[in-house]
């Protein structure tokens, strides 16, 4: 008897837990899930202002308004933190890298497209060239996937453009390192190109220029 | 829009699905010639190629950065 009631109650403890902690943990899971986003999108604020190597964990909890405990809840430690901040990045700039030069022809459209999607992550996106060395192999690993995007649909347009003789015969890896060298070095010295100001808006285009005057085919 | 569970690239017209069906989960570039998804080597090889004719990287650091990307696919994961 003893055990059968004690079975019983058992059971209705189990149903009980069925029937209330779902709601609550969904809840619990949306709050937790709600604050990890506040950490990660005020970190991806702060790295683009501060740099990684420089914003501190407490300044992310302080501009956040949460505690430095909570962050630590949710990032054992703060390259983890690091790691998923330059993912989430790389998820958003891959997606709009391809929105905006998915379906571009020639090779001029994607230069372009490259710059547009740029533009609107430049200060992330500077911080994260100049750093590169400094940081964790997880977070370099995500630096070779974002370049991966633009190095596909230039694969694809240079191709097309060589294949209907607009373009030189050149090698793809090449013509790719050649335009990253480049915009890369007026990313890093944005101080000197435009202080103050967004270098992709004031010489993106003159870039975009020049880099289709040098791979050019010229007739005869 | 969905992404490639194989690759991570954004499929949005009909033609970047394996085969042009958009039931599928994964890229023209992950199937093979049959429409049926590459085994986890086919695609390491594949991206491995990939990021050593596009970007010209050393073919061993190449393959660490595709096993580090595929590993956050949920193909792979």
């Amino acid at each position: 008897m003893k055990n059968i009631a004690e079975t019983g109650r058992q059971m209705s403890a189990i149903n009980l837990k069925d029937n209330i902690n779902p709601q609550r943990e969904n809840q619990r899971q949306k709050q937790k899930n709600a604050t990890r986003r506040l950490i990660v999108e005020t970190a991806l604020k702060l790295f683009a202002l501060k740099g990684f190597t420089t914003t501190t964990t407490a300044s992310i909890s302080k501009e956040a308004g949460v505690s430095h405990g909570t962050i630590f809840a949710h990032f054992k430690t703060q390259e983890e933190l690091l790691v998923a901040v330059i993912d989430e990045f790389g998820n958003r700039i891959n997606l709009r890298l391809h929105e905006l030069a998915g379906g571009k022809n020639g090779m001029k459209e994607v230069l372009e497209a490259h710059i547009q999607g740029l533009e609107e992550y430049e200060n992330f996106y500077t911080r994260l060239v100049t750093e590169y060395r400094l940081l964790p192999p997880g977070a370099r690993n995500t630096f070779v996937l974002i370049q991966s995007a633009i190095s596909f649909h230039i694969s694809q347009a240079l191709e097309r453009d060589i294949s209907e003789g607009r373009v030189k015969n050149l090698p793809v890896h090449l013509v790719f390192n050649g335009w990253i060298g480049l915009l890369h070095h007026y990313l890093t010295n944005n101080d000197l190109f435009s202080p103050g100001g967004s270098v992709l808006q004031r010489c993106g285009q003159e870039l975009v220029q020049y880099y289709m005057d040098l791979i050019t085919r010229t007739s005869g | 829009m969905k992404i490639c569970i194989a690759c991570g690239m954004p499929m949005e017209d009909a033609s970047d699905y394996a085969m042009g069906d958009t039931g599928k989960d994964y890229c023209k570039f992950c199937a093979r010639p049959d429409g049926s998804m590459q085994s986890y080597d086919e695609k390491l090889e594949g991206m491995t190629d990939f990021i050593v004719r596009t970007q010209g990287l050393d073919k061993q650091a190449a393959r660490a950065a595709a096993k580090a990307m595929m590993a956050k696919l949920p193909a792979w994961s």
